[in-house]
């Protein structure tokens, strides 16, 4: 048995601009250890986000061009069903621009996740339970007077706090995170990263994708991306 | 329960889909409003078929059924009959007391003998005399110029009211011992219908049939088809009736039985040998009686009993009654054969001809304007189709945090379900508002109120006014808005100047569709299957774009911009 909790295992992946093949994964491995936080740098157009979507099963690897392992086992060999469930339960994402639901206010973003995942018959049983850790998730990223008003109403750095409230609503064993201070200024940047770094702290494992190298340095262990594979 | 959540916001957070409700509503108002009227005006006309004729009717035209009170105490003996009635049918000239030069002095018209109280327990004759005792919720439905108002007035010595006298007179067809005549109500020119829809007597109210005598023509037939020499007599207008279908309210009028039998001299007669002559008169001698004869026996079934179920026991009986007086000796006449002429019918079948094309009018009605389902479906397909592109980045979102692909397709599957269920509640209650006031909608149209001109004006002016204001703005929005607004307010004063200048239109035209009132009643069949069609198609056009809303890649929705 190993102790890797998350395994990119000689992931390949193609994307077809047109009548262009153009590699982007070249059989590249990554192993991340459960508590570990990896920062993976690379230039533009390295791979790095879609290592993180294949990571998070929102893409898959070329026929034969090798599998994710989650606790060992093999994210292909799952059902759809489970395959759901491990984005819902097992894993947070974390986007460089936020990704929030414009109809939705800052509580119901944050508990989409669980929404998703709740039957009819949990819902009226259950609903009261998420709401109150919604809450107390939100205030304890200092948006407890932000509960109904809408993204749009937020600054760019509360927006990206809630993207990071909503992704551990469901407490996920791994949180994803792409370019998670891109889109932010450096002050604003350095509170998301606090906000990641205490969450690693309670034991969560993060797999970060970032281009600065500054930000990198915040994490347990750096990797970095060339030609589609780890150098 | 997210799709529920999501439905819901992207259902009342944008106009479009309000718009995909609107449409829905207008399809489904519109196929509801137009099949409503066409069932309302066939079960008018059925409806009509069973207060004026009874439920069967033996028909023998121009030579009659000779003694048909035979006839009529076996078909009162038989089980399921309630009454039965003799009349005598026939066409004939009537002359009104209008002053010459005014149009239809002289009306051709269809003449019904009848005995008034059988006639009143076959049909519901006593209930369609427009000239009669109302009660109180009648009288306070009426406008206050109805003159049968004044009519139910008590008077003060404590004889009778003048609609007590004229309904009196109108059931027993006599007025001061003389054989009366009971008018249609639209024979006369001088009632003109109201927009309330009643009748008012013209020239102030100089024209009340009640009041004036008319004449009457009647060419009596042989029994062989010959025509003999007219006969004329003057009656008073003892009442008129009104059954709100305008074929027989313009055409028929109703004269006691023995009078017209006397007319048409189908009445007794003796018969005599022209080659021997009487000892004591010295005229040729009477060898026997000729019976009355009527053309018609109208039968009224017991409650519970159909029509159908008489058909055959009356043709039983008919038949033994003929066989009756066949092997009478001294019967001078026979009855005529059923397969020659006579025949029992019920009323439904007697207005088969007329009832037939309706009813196919009506179900080509209803599939043609079936078609707005697909408009429906279309409309619905077309939204949401711009509503997933748009929505793109959340279904990304949505497959990130766990979201099945079954899952995003039933937020768009069950917001077309909202859209056809709203759209639906909302086209029904369209189409009962207008159903409920259509006579008045129409009345209004036939003759547009000025209030609703100068109304309709000023708000074109306010509306121009506060375009002219909202252009200095420089915006382009408020200036297209607003101009189509004024437009069409200017439009519609136009419209009711037009309207009013040409005299109203008149749509529903009661010589062409037979009644003086447009049905106003829902039909409740219709109505739930318009609404479960609306649904149904709004589904079906939510289908593609909720299959294509759940093969959207997560990683390109994502990537969305």
């Amino acid at each position: 048995m190993s102790n890797a909790l998350l395994v990119a295992d000689n992931l390949s992946k193609t994307y077809r601009l047109g009548r262009v093949d153009v590699p982007v994964l070249n059989g590249m491995t990554l192993r991340v250890d459960a508590g570990e936080w990896v920062a993976v740098l690379g230039a533009s157009g390295s791979g790095k986000s879609t290592l993180l979507h294949l990571l998070g099963d929102l893409d898959r690897p070329d026929p034969g061009g090798g599998e994710v392992l989650f606790e060992d086992q093999s994210l292909a060999s799952r059902s759809r069903r489970a395959r759901n469930h491990y984005r819902n339960r097992s894993i947070g994402f974390v986007f460089q621009f936020y990704h929030l639901l414009s109809e939705l206010n800052v509580l119901e973003n944050t508990l989409l996740p669980a929404l998703v995942g709740l039957h009819r018959w949990q819902y009226y049983r259950r609903i009261g339970a998420l709401r109150r850790r919604g809450t107390a998730l939100l205030e304890s990223f200092g948006l407890g007077d932000r509960l109904k008003h809408r993204p749009r109403e937020l600054s760019g750095g509360e927006r990206q706090r809630v993207a990071i409230a909503r992704a551990l609503m469901n407490n996920p064993r791994v949180l994803l995170a792409d370019e998670p201070t891109g889109n932010l200024d450096e002050k604003t940047g350095e509170g998301i990263l606090d906000l990641i770094a205490e969450q690693h702290r309670n034991g969560l494992t993060i797999v970060m994708v970032t281009h600065d190298p500054a930000i990198a340095n915040r994490a347990d262990r750096n990797v970095h991306l060339h030609d589609g594979r780890i150098e | 329960m997210y799709h529920a959540l999501l439905a819901n916001r992207y259902l009342t957070s944008r106009v479009i889909p309000l718009i995909a409700v609107a449409a829905v509503a207008l399809c489904v108002a519109l196929v509801i409003m137009v099949v409503s009227v066409m069932t309302g005006f066939l079960d008018m006309v059925r409806l009509s078929g069973r207060t004026l004729m009874g439920d069967v009717i033996i028909s023998s035209p121009v030579s009659g059924i000779p003694y048909y009170e035979r006839l009529l105490d076996r078909i009162e003996d038989l089980p399921g009959v309630a009454a039965a009635s003799p009349i005598v049918n026939t066409w004939g000239l009537l002359k009104m007391p209008y002053p010459q030069g005014i149009n239809k002095e002289v009306e051709t018209v269809q003449v019904w003998g009848i005995e008034p109280r059988g006639f009143a327990q076959v049909t519901e004759y006593a209930d369609t005399l427009y000239w009669r005792t109302n009660t109180p919720d009648e009288l306070a439905e009426m406008q206050p110029d109805d003159p049968r108002i004044r009519l139910n007035e008590p008077r003060t010595t404590g004889e009778p009211t003048t609609a007590e006298l004229l309904q009196r007179d109108g059931l027993a067809l006599r007025h001061a011992e003389r054989p009366g005549a009971v008018l249609g109500l639209h024979v006369s020119v001088g009632n003109e219908r109201q927009s309330d829809g009643s009748i008012r007597p013209m020239a102030d109210n100089y024209w009340w049939m009640p009041r004036h005598d008319v004449t009457l023509t009647l060419v009596p037939v042989d029994p062989k088809g010959g025509l003999q020499a007219p006969e004329s007599r003057v009656f008073p207008v003892v009442n008129e009736f009104f059954s709100g279908v305008y074929l027989i309210d313009d055409k028929r009028v109703l004269i006691p039985l023995s009078v017209a039998q006397d007319m048409l001299h189908l009445d007794e007669d003796q018969y005599v040998d022209p080659d021997e002559l009487d000892d004591q008169t010295g005229l040729p001698k009477v060898i026997g009686i000729y019976p009355r004869r009527a053309t018609m026996i109208l039968i009224r079934a017991t409650d519970g009993v159909s029509p159908d179920e008489l058909l055959e026991p009356l043709g039983a009986a008919y038949d033994a009654f003929a066989e009756d007086i066949l092997n009478d000796a001294d019967a001078l006449l026979s009855a005529p054969m059923r397969a020659f002429g006579l025949t029992i019918k019920t009323w439904e079948q007697q207005q088969a001809k007329f009832i037939g094309p309706i009813e196919k009018e009506r179900e080509l009605m209803r599939t043609l304007f079936s078609l707005v389902y697909l408009v429906c479906a279309g409309l619905v397909l077309a939204i949401f189709w711009a509503i997933v592109y748009e929505k793109t980045r959340d279904i990304g979102i949505l497959r990130s945090i766990g979201a099945s692909r079954l899952g995003i397709s039933w937020i768009f599957l069950r917001y077309g379900l909202v859209v056809g269920v709203a759209g639906a509640i909302v086209g029904v209650g369209i189409a009962w508002v207008v159903i409920r006031n259509i006579n008045m909608i129409h009345d209004t149209l036939g003759d547009p109120p000025p209030a609703l001109a100068y109304t309709a004006g000023a708000a074109a002016l306010a509306s121009l006014v506060i375009t002219v204001v909202a252009a200095r703005t420089g915006r382009l929005m408020p200036i297209v808005l607003g101009g189509l607004v004024t437009f069409t307010l200017a439009g519609i004063t136009t419209l009711i100047i037009v309207l009013q200048r040409a005299g109203g239109v008149v749509i529903w035209d009661p010589s062409v569709y037979y009644f003086t009132d447009i049905p106003s009643t829902m039909d409740v069949e219709t109505a739930i299957i318009t609404t479960i069609g609306a649904v149904l198609f709004s589904l079906i056009g939510a289908f593609l774009p909720a299959a294509q809303a759940a093969d959207t890649d997560p990683v390109k929705a994502l990537r969305y911009e």
